[in-house]
């Protein structure tokens, strides 16, 4: 869990976070696959792309669904994140197809390249599902099991945009042209 | 465009729709799938578009899905009125003005010709392109399509996904409109039982007796589901049904709705498949305006709705029970079975789930009978499935063969064998849960049975070819780390043995593996095997036993004298 300080800068939500979560539940409740739609919805609306305590507890007493349940399903699924992303998001593959065409190389050079221990990080017991950002926020390192992009492997996915075949140069070349791009 | 009630209407959309994917204009189309835009095939569209509103042309711009050779995108594809469809591979933006060119000249630029197509059977509907340019290779004398048959990709990479007219011009929902009108649900169950068509999500059951326990479920609402979350690291060949022919699958779960007798309908789609959901969007809305999908379906007094729930990156959800938890608003945690969800599915309901390949056949079965459906693929599994040929192979991409073809057919034939001046050494079958077959063992056919006395299994059809750079200790230990993170901790074998699994695994490749881990690992292999509580964890330790048996000097060789001649494990590499 967070630290307290963490936490209270969290809890606080604005009118307009409010009235988008009302939305959200207006619009998925009661139908299947309610939860992740709220949350996807929640999520996806926040600038830094994460889900805070403060609009858990929200979902929770505007939902009436307890909130451990909630917080249940916001730790089990991958995609949810509790906290706050970088500007850029950079995905690198770790399917099938993607390992063995060398994808755990490029994930370790680009941790390293980015001043995020990659060698701690791949000797965690969760080593495939990774999600570091930058203490500077610019760039967050994540993974995913598989993009379905198999025929282009390796595949890393840079703010949304696939790019294939990707060796150590092209990938170097890409976060360099994002860090000069945000001076 | 008014809802369709009645043959006038249908056939006034079918006419409308020939006249888009036949005109008497040319008309280019590029294959936007997901494997496309990672090639450049956005760039590619524009680039034509922007030339062809320039110059003013009379050309229609289409962007289709994908047609299977990956390896070869972006695909272009130019027909002229009353000619062939001619296919362009490896397009870039700055062909387009050539390819324009090529359109008033009709001679194709050569070094981007690929193939031809003289004429399509959609299996539902046929399409007579053309004949001409003899110097060009029809698409099926081209050995990566050789020896395939396009069934559930029938439409794929020809018709434009985001139009339902393009759909139902080659034969889209023609099937529908006859079960409809027949009214005999039974006889539609018996159709699909006759076929012997079985589960194509990986675990083969009959899809005919899954369905008639759904229709024989007593009371109330009942519930149909495509499963979609393809979770297998190494196969995609749902997402690319979806994003090149989404109404297919709309088709199908529509006919099976109301010979099951569903009113409600769940697609559960991959959330990081952002254009198959965006295609589906789209889809549903188009079928709901023109009265296929909603209330009085065709007018004829069936209603039946359809939901698209994402998921969120939870491999365990393509599990069933799993699923439906997920549906339900809790972790993705699977239950024990029975009962199974004909009985008690989603809240409490009866519901039926089936993989979305297998709801791509039933419109092809609905048409051309059960007879014809049988005459492909072998008498335990007819048919055919859809596989990603990835990994170290010439050709990647997806293909569909008839069931029971011999593995070395995909890997030389259609993938024309390992890159240059490498050795395949083996074949990973079914993700996760299946396991790696060797070289020796490529005569083997792939169907559910034989790939299963072999220890692996055929599953979702996910098919990644390995050479000597790959290590199988490696291997394995990647398939562990992942079933492992995926482990929904529910039950103790897999939770518990799947991480102890791994810290072995990770033992070996780093040098420190004793003989002893070798029988402790297939002992622990065969115990999370037996004792885990659903599929996932039952299939684990595939990927583990299959190599220990095919590739045990491998594991030696890391034990014994440290070395991993792959290259793979670190901590072992040779220096050169």
């Amino acid at each position: 869990m967070q630290s307290a300080a963490h936490e209270v800068a969290h809890e606080a939500l604005d009118a307009s976070e409010k009235l988008l979560i009302d939305q959200a539940i207006a619009k998925h409740m009661d139908r299947p696959g309610a939860l992740l739609g709220i949350l996807e919805a929640v999520q996806s609306a926040n600038t830094h792309k994460f889900l805070s305590m403060g609009s858990l507890r929200y979902i929770a007493r505007e939902t009436g669904v307890p909130p451990a349940r909630i917080y249940s399903a916001a730790t089990f699924y991958a995609l949810f994140n509790l906290d706050p992303q970088g500007d850029n998001v950079i995905c690198v593959c770790r399917g099938t197809a993607c390992h063995t065409r060398g994808s755990r190389d490029l994930l370790e050079k680009l941790c390293l390249d980015l001043g995020l221990h990659g060698h701690e990080v791949s000797e965690s017991s969760e080593a495939d599902k990774l999600a570091l950002t930058t203490p500077d926020r610019r760039f967050t390192i994540r993974t995913v099991a598989c993009f379905g992009q198999c025929a282009l492997a390796p595949v890393v996915e840079v703010n949304h945009h696939i790019l294939s075949h990707v060796n150590e140069r092209t990938l170097q070349r890409e976060v360099k042209a994002l860090t000069q791009g945000r001076k | 465009m008014p809802r369709i009630q009645d043959i006038g209407a249908f056939n006034a959309v079918r006419e409308s729709g020939l006249g888009k994917l036949v005109p008497a204009i040319p008309r280019i189309t590029v294959g936007m799938g997901t494997c496309g835009r990672g090639n450049g095939a956005e760039e590619v569209y524009h680039a034509l578009n922007e030339a062809i509103q320039r110059g003013g042309l009379d050309v229609l711009l289409s962007g289709v899905g994908c047609f299977g050779a990956c390896f070869q995108e972006p695909l272009v594809g130019v027909r002229l009125p009353g000619s062939p469809l001619v296919i362009l591979r490896r397009v870039q933006a700055n062909d387009a003005a050539r390819i324009l060119e090529s359109v008033s000249t009709a001679v194709m630029p050569p070094d981007l010709i690929y193939a031809k197509i003289e004429e399509w059977d959609h299996v539902t509907g046929f399409v007579r392109y053309g004949q001409g340019y003899p110097e060009i290779a029809q698409w099926n004398e081209i050995p990566f399509f050789k020896e395939q048959k396009k069934i559930v990709l029938r439409n794929c990479g020809l018709i434009n996904p985001s139009d339902i007219e393009e759909y139902i011009a080659v034969g889209g929902y023609q099937a529908l409109y006859k079960v409809l009108i027949d009214a005999r649900p039974d006889a539609v169950i018996e159709q699909i039982k006759a076929a012997r068509l079985r589960g194509r999500g990986g675990a083969g059951f009959l899809t005919g007796n899954k369905w008639d326990f759904l229709a024989k479920a007593k009371g109330g609402s009942k519930y149909i589901i495509c499963n979609a979350d393809e979770g297998d690291p190494g196969a995609y060949m749902n997402r690319n049904e979806i994003e090149g022919d989404p109404h297919a699958l709309l088709e199908g779960m529509i006919i099976g709705a109301y010979v099951m007798g569903a009113s409600e309908g769940i697609i559960y789609v991959r959330a990081e498949y952002p254009l198959a959901v965006r295609r589906l969007h789209r889809a549903i809305e188009q079928a709901r305006e023109y009265g296929l999908l909603g209330t009085n379906i065709l007018d004829r007094g069936f209603n039946f709705n359809i939901e698209l729930v994402q998921g969120a990156g939870a491999f365990v959800c393509g599990e069933e029970t799993a699923l439906i938890a997920s549906l339900e608003g809790f972790p993705g945690r699977p239950h024990p079975r029975p009962p199974y969800p004909a009985e008690k599915g989603l809240w409490g309901r009866p519901t039926n789930i089936n993989n979305v390949e297998t709801w791509y056949n039933v419109a092809p079965i609905v048409t051309r009978g059960p007879g014809w459906f049988a005459e492909t693929g072998s008498v335990k599994s007819p048919g055919t499935k859809v596989f990603s040929l990835v990994g170290k192979v010439q050709n990647t991409g997806l293909v569909e063969m008839p069931l029971g073809t011999p593995l070395k057919s995909f890997i030389y034939d259609i993938g024309e064998g390992a890159v240059a001046g490498r050795r395949v050494k083996a074949v990973q079958t079914g993700g996760p849960s299946g396991g790696c077959i060797p070289v020796e063992m490529l005569d083997t056919p792939v169907d559910y049975e034989s790939l299963a006395q072999i220890g692996s299994i055929m599953g979702s059809g996910g098919m990644v070819v390995m050479d000597e750079d790959n290590c199988m200790v490696d291997v394995a230990r990647y398939f562990v780390e992942f079933t492992h993170s995926e482990s929904c901790g529910k039950c103790v074998p897999c939770r518990v043995g799947l991480n102890k699994a791994l810290r072995i695994l990770n033992a070996i490749t780093e040098g420190a593996g004793t003989a002893e881990h070798l029988n402790l690992l297939d002992e622990l292999g065969r115990m999370i095997r037996e004792c885990s509580l659903c599929a996932l964890g039952q299939s684990a330790p595939n990927p583990v036993l299959t190599t220990i048996r095919h590739f045990r000097e491998e594991y030696e060789d890391h034990i014994v004298a440290h070395r991993c001649s792959a290259g793979d494990c670190q901590e072992l590499a040779l220096s050169p």
